[in-house]
């Protein structure tokens, strides 16, 4: 009885709420209507000031923290205010009914590549590979493409933000952690230089993945590019040293302008951490040793073989991003199984791992990557953590992202069920405490072709 | 030798034909014997010595007599009288085997290899060169070959005396002959020229055909052109009446010795599925069809089974490349190619298949010690003789002629100091169409 | 000695390759699956079912069956039963993919060329396919004659193949034809057809060409049966080539092609009407949902990505609802993974058109059944029907949902592929080895 009329009394407010937007809208309209997007979605981002938010009768998974079967979420602007049961509704707050939903703090995609790809066959619109091999002056967040079609279609499938990165070389550039909203590609940065990209070289005698893409033979040793990666660093070290003597001391000349050894300093100074992309359990340790030598902030990514290393990684407190599992065992001995096993072993052993895409195209099965290892051993609480908080711990955004905890940033999703689950669909999606579109290439391209049908 | 070849297909209609007539004339008189040189030679009696005629049971202490080049005489000693004129060789300690025959080699063959681009700049030009095919089936290997005193004697010590020679580039490879390792006059040498067309599942780089199934298929066509030419030719020399003339296509001249008129045709066979490839074809044209290759044999016996082909079976034991067990490391490799491979001959023999062993790939060395492991596999030596010796002869079709120690045959021969293929063994004498080559270790 | 050697070696490693047959020794054909959730895909799932195969065929299913003696038994407590994944689109088990190098091609055939030993095929088993459409590649516009083959892993490669299926013959259309994504080499003149308007005159052109054969046998054989057959008569030149084409126009083979946009599809479903040959699927067709009527119309069905795209131009508006849409407008869809990848998370693939709109159970029949009947194989496999052969697969938790694992693949009754005995496998290899 009371509960109806709380529902009748809220449907009132969202009645009124809605009023109040149409005006708005309708005002803003007349006003500016240059505003307004191309295809009239004026949700999409922006302009909409984020007011009071209760999404009410929802479950929720906060992944840190119990799950609620039934609770309120209030969030105030960009910011997660409250989490609870039996939350009070603030006055004046739009009220979002999550009957039949669960509520997710959104996906973190721990390496993609969105934004710098869109059609991976036609050169035109590919921007994540730079020629030459020494490139940590390249910087992904200068080449990201804010509209890409593929940006919306991960969205609606509950991820909110990405690592994007770029690839090839030895040294790939400088990787940037973004929302996956924004009206240019600067609104998107959550954190600008996130880490820089080191691809050290496949597993030997690993054999090629379909259409010869896969790892496959590396061409030169991880010794090798180790070796060579030591120098680059020992030469930034060494140019940092002369530059700062000679700002001391006049007489001493500067040393001439020397572009890698610039971009590398944050990386020797520890500052700027290494995504380490690793793939044979041998090169692995080895990467472990380097790292600890160096002082050099590592994160490490791919890691096929870091099952049989797992110990190893745990102990030098090195966290993992998974690189894509769509993909064959580099080696038949590994067994078939290896890149599915590998998460749970991983975690077991105390690792922290994310999951990732690695792709743009595919981005949106970033939760099915971390489903398939819970196939295989993972834990699933542990699942959802890798594709949420462990992402935001890695690249020190837990504080403003990865749970639904007050404080944290109003990044929100609401599932028809489980959020890895393939059958799951997204029914609304809030990014710093604003709606924003589910529509995408795929629904308007449907709804466009439906059309024929309908008229006939 | 690229432009020889190439030359050799497009050599002006009349010169063609009549090299062809030459050709046809060598076909018709098969196993003709070139004539000796003039040069008188000693007739040997070897006394002493145990024999294994191959053909027979072993003479513990036996005589063999060798004059103008075929075994006149042999016997238990005593019974063998020794001619007056004979050098007599003293063999006690000794044992006689008919001289091995290596049925699939590709000895004295220079390939050259294609050239390897060292600048980009020549490997880009390298692939916007379309290659030049490599279909030849009017090749002679014959005329490719330089036979080298070095080579001739390294093969002795093995035991060899007589060898195929097979071309070894394209699909249509050309045509093989049949040495005695007498020397090095090359016409000599000859005892068949040409005994047979050797055909390989390999592809073209860059043109047609590129692929597996695009060879087969280029086989398949131009075996159906060859019959359909055959039969122009034919109704065309019975009647021109009303009969467009037959264009003339060389290389459809060459197939018809072996596709029409069934002269042997040797299929390649790397894997077990090139075996099966091999023998639709064999069926599918009724081609007197040989394997060679064939270390997979063993997958396969039920098909050789039933189509009762001979085979050339290499006893190189690495596992061919498209094998589940190149695939799964390092370690099965290695594994297969020392404990399954080795078994190919032994399960051949149980299943009753006709073969000949051959070194096909691999060194004079490790032929033996592959032979080794064949017997340790469960071979018996016997039947490894066999096979290196009758069986191979049989299969070549110089039963008569080779294979065994029997009078009237070629003297083929070979001494060694204890049991051949035992690890310590030398070959000490070889005499090869009469003729006595000596490789006793001075120092002894 | 010898024996101790065959011991330590050769039978592990025989058995590990020929895992099926040694497993199968005990069996060979006869199998009790017990109190399986059996998904019979025709038919509603039943709860809790035995599953009784003789001989390779399904006897029966229903509750508690008593097997004959002899017969090994399968727990399946729990477990999903679903009928075995049947893949309409790859290139495994071959030993070449693209004869490229002539516009057209049709005289190759696939099945000259089965790799039994591609581990491709153990891969597909490890994640339920049963059955693969293995095709040539799409590298020129009529490619070569595919085959269909059984995953029987460790048996030689007649075994595998389907002779029942239809026999079909690879069509390709658009950029990889036109060769549009290739770096042209410098002086390598680009290969005709560069347009698809070339692609569509080179089949025209191929297939006048045919019946210009078919003609002149026809003409032969007449003159040849006269009462005075003229002088100087001689067969046509047989033409493999031209033979292949012939079995399209007569009928014997059926047209699979690879195409992407809307109006290559229309323009193919114009030739086929032209020519009166049939089409037994279109592979990929990204755009199929633009031209619903059209495919309804020729009772044409796809082959598609569930939702790989974005690859090329002709993918960029391959929507990931293509399958779920046309599923729903009555056209006949497969899913195929024309991956060695992914054909081993195909059903993973079938399950995200759940989220697209399908039921579970639509989405189940994609790999299953629908596949059977692009293949012309429905009245032997694809579904869990008495009487159908016994190719199975056993899945940890729903097929179709993403946390579900493939546990064991069945094909006619023998186990190709066993989780627990490769796990129990692992354990023995690493306490050998003294543990890891």
């Amino acid at each position: 009885m009371f509960m109806r009329k709380l529902f009748s009394l809220n449907k009132f407010r969202i009645l009124v709420l809605w009023t109040a937007a149409v005006l708005c809208a309708g005002f803003s309209w007349l006003f500016a209507g240059s505003l307004q997007s191309e295809n009239g979605k004026i949700m999409a981002s922006g302009e909409e000031k984020p007011g009071v938010l209760a999404i009410i009768n929802v479950k929720i998974v906060p992944v840190v923290g119990p799950e609620i079967n039934s609770g309120t979420i209030i969030v105030e602007k960009d910011r997660i205010k409250a989490v609870g049961s039996n939350l009070e509704l603030p006055a004046g707050a739009k009220v979002i009914d999550g009957q039949g939903l669960t509520a997710y703090p959104g996906m973190i995609d721990g390496f993609s590549s969105l934004g710098l790809v869109e059609i991976s066959g036609v050169a035109a619109t590919v921007d994540n590979r730079e020629t030459g091999r020494i490139n940590p002056q390249v910087k992904a967040i200068e080449a990201l493409k804010y509209d890409s079609m593929h940006i919306p279609i991960a969205r609606s499938n509950g991820i909110v933000a990405a690592v994007v990165a770029s690839s090839g070389g030895l040294i790939s550039g400088q990787s940037t952690l973004v929302k996956l909203d924004g009206w240019t590609n600067r609104e998107m940065v959550i954190k600008e230089s996130l880490a820089m990209v080191v691809e050290l070289p496949g597993i030997r005698g690993a054999r090629r993945g379909f259409m010869g893409t896969g790892a496959g033979e590396a061409a030169v040793t991880t010794e090798r590019a180790l070796a060579e990666l030591r120098e680059l660093f020992n030469r930034s070290r060494m140019y940092e040293k002369r530059r700062l003597a000679a700002a001391r001391n006049l007489l001493l000349p500067p040393p001439d302008f020397d572009e890698t050894s610039h971009y590398l300093l944050p990386v020797v100074k520890g500052e700027l951490p290494v995504i380490f992309s690793v793939h044979a359990d041998k090169d692995i340790v080895q990467v472990i040793k380097f790292v600890q030598e160096e002082k050099v902030k590592a994160i490490f990514y791919q890691v096929e073989q870091g099952f049989k290393v797992a110990e190893e990684i745990s102990r030098a407190g090195i966290p993992c991003i998974i690189g894509s599992l769509y993909d064959l065992p580099p080696v038949w001995e590994d067994g078939y199984d290896s890149l599915y096993i590998n998460p749970g072993i991983l975690n077991k052993a105390g690792v922290k791992i994310a999951f990732s895409s690695s792709s743009a195209s595919a981005a949106k099965d970033l939760p099915y990557h971390a489903a398939k290892a819970v196939a295989f051993g993972l834990d699933r609480n542990e699942a959802l953590k890798a594709v949420t908080i462990y992402p935001a711990e890695i690249f020190g955004v837990d504080k403003i992202l990865g749970s639904l905890e007050p404080g944290k940033l109003a990044n929100i999703v609401l599932a028809d069920g489980d959020l890895l689950e393939l059958g799951t669909r997204i029914h609304r999606v809030f990014i710093e405490g604003r709606e924003v579109d589910l529509s995408n290439r795929y629904t308007e391209l449907l709804d466009k072709f439906r059309k024929r049908e309908q008229k006939r | 030798m690229k432009k020889r070849e190439r030359k050799l297909i497009f050599l002006e209609g009349w010169k063609a034909l009549a090299g062809l007539t030459l050709i046809l004339a060598a076909i018709s008189l098969p196993g003709v014997e070139l004539a000796a040189s003039p040069e008188v030679k000693p007739t040997y009696a070897l006394v002493n010595c145990r024999i294994f005629p191959v053909s027979g049971p072993a003479i513990e202490k036996g005589t063999i007599v060798v004059r103008d080049g075929l075994i006149e005489a042999i016997g238990p000693a005593g019974k063998i009288k020794i001619p007056e004129d004979a050098e007599v060789i003293e063999a006690s300690g000794l044992t006689a085997y008919p001289g091995l025959i290596s049925a699939h080699t590709n000895l004295f063959l220079e390939v050259k290899q294609q050239e390897q681009p060292q600048t980009p700049a020549e490997f880009l030009s390298a692939l916007s060169q379309p290659s030049e095919p490599q279909q030849f089936p009017d090749f002679l290997v014959l005329k490719e070959l330089k036979p080298k005193k070095q080579t001739i004697e390294s093969w002795h010590k093995t035991g060899f005396t007589t060898v195929v020679v097979a071309p070894s580039r394209g699909i249509f490879q050309g045509q093989s002959v049949i040495l005695n390792l007498n020397g090095e006059q090359l016409n000599q040498m000859v005892i068949r020229q040409p005994w047979a067309l050797h055909i390989n599942f390999t592809t073209e780089r860059g043109i047609y055909p590129s692929s597996l199934m695009g060879t087969v298929a280029f086989i398949r066509q131009k075996f159906y052109d060859t019959l359909h030419y055959d039969l122009h030719r034919k109704k065309y020399s019975a009647s021109p009446l009303f009969l467009k003339r037959p264009e003339y296509d060389p290389f459809l001249e060459a197939l018809i010795p072996f596709v029409v008129e069934k002269k042997p045709v040797v299929f390649q066979c790397n894997n077990q599925e090139d075996i099966k490839r091999a023998l639709r074809l064999i069926e599918e044209f009724k081609l007197n069809g040989i394997l060679a290759g064939c270390n997979e044999a063993w997958r396969v016996v039920e098909h050789l089974n039933r189509a009762k082909v001979p085979l050339l079976v290499t006893v190189d034991f690495r596992p061919p490349s498209v094998n589940i067990y190149n695939q799964q490391g390092e370690a099965v490799r290695k594994k297969a190619e020392a404990e399954i491979y080795p078994a190919n001959p032994a399960v051949l023999l149980k299943e009753n298949i006709h073969f000949a062993l051959t070194g096909f790939g691999l060194s004079e060395s490790s032929f033996l010690k592959n032979i080794q492991a064949a017997i340790r596999a469960g071979l018996p030596a016997e039947a490894a003789m066999k096979a290196l010796t009758a069986d191979s002869a049989r299969i070549l079709g110089l039963e008569k002629q080779l294979g065994t120690l029997e009078p009237g045959k070629i003297a083929n021969l070979i001494l060694t100091r204890g049991d051949l293929f035992a690890e310590k063994t030398r070959v000490v004498k070889v005499i090869v169409d009469g003729i006595l080559f000596n490789y006793e270790e001075k120092s002894q | 000695m010898r024996k101790n050697f065959l011991k330590t070696f050769l039978i592990p490693i025989l058995s590990l390759i020929f895992l099926a047959p040694v497993n199968s020794l005990l069996a060979a054909g006869n199998l009790l699956i017990k109190n399986a959730i059996v998904m019979p895909v025709t038919a509603p799932p039943i709860y809790g079912a035995d599953v009784l195969i003789i001989n390779g065929i399904i006897k029966q299913i229903g509750p508690n069956l008593t097997p004959p003696p002899g017969t090994r038994v399968i727990n399946a407590s729990g477990k999903y039963l679903i009928p075995g994944i049947i893949d309409t689109h790859t290139h495994l088990g071959l030993s070449g993919t693209n004869e490229g190098t002539d516009a057209i091609t049709p005289e190759v055939d696939m099945a000259d060329v089965i790799n039994p030993d591609d581990p491709a095929i153990f891969t597909a088993l490890t994640g339920g396919v049963t059955m693969v459409h293995t095709m040539h590649g799409s590298a020129n516009v009529i490619g070569g004659r595919n085959v269909v083959l059984k995953l029987k892993w460790g048996q030689p490669s007649e075994k595998m193949v389907v002779k029942e299926a239809w026999p079909t013959l690879k069509f390709a259309l658009g950029e990889n034809v036109k060769q549009s994504n290739r770096t042209l080499l410098p002086g390598r003149p680009q290969r005709y057809p560069a347009t698809r308007m070339g692609a569509n005159a080179i089949i025209r052109r191929e297939l006048l060409r045919a019946r210009e054969y078919m003609a002149a046998w026809e003409r032969y054989e007449k003159l040849k049966n006269s009462k005075n057959p003229p002088r100087g008569l001689l067969p046509p030149k047989k033409d493999l080539r031209l033979e292949t084409l012939a079995d399209l126009l007569r009928g014997k083979l059926y047209a699979r092609c690879h195409a992407y946009v809307a109006t290559e599809m229309v323009e193919f479903l114009r030739l086929a009407r032209e020519f009166g040959f049939k089409i037994a699927a279109f592979e990929h067709a990204w755009e199929a949902y633009k031209i619903t009527d059209e495919l309804l119309e020729a009772g044409v069905g796809i082959s598609v990505f569930i939702d790989s795209w974005a690859y090329k131009m002709e993918a960029a508006e391959g929507i990931a609802y293509n399958a779920a849409y046309c599923t729903q407008r009555g056209i006949l869809v497969s899913i195929n993974s024309d991956s060695s990848e992914r054909v081993r998370r195909l059903f993973n693939e079938a399950g995200k058109a759940v989220k697209y709109g399908l039921t579970p159970d639509e989405a189940l029949k994609m790999i299953t059944i629908n596949a059977a009947k692009q293949l012309g194989v429905d009245h032997l496999v694809g579904s869990i029907e008495v009487g159908k052969q016994a190719d199975l697969a056993l899945f940890e938790n729903h097929p179709m949902s993403a946390y579900t694992r493939c546990e064991m693949t069945i094909i006619e009754g023998d186990v190709y592929f066993d989780r627990q005995q490769i796990l129990k496998e692992r354990e023995e290899a690493a306490a050998r080895k003294g543990g890891y």
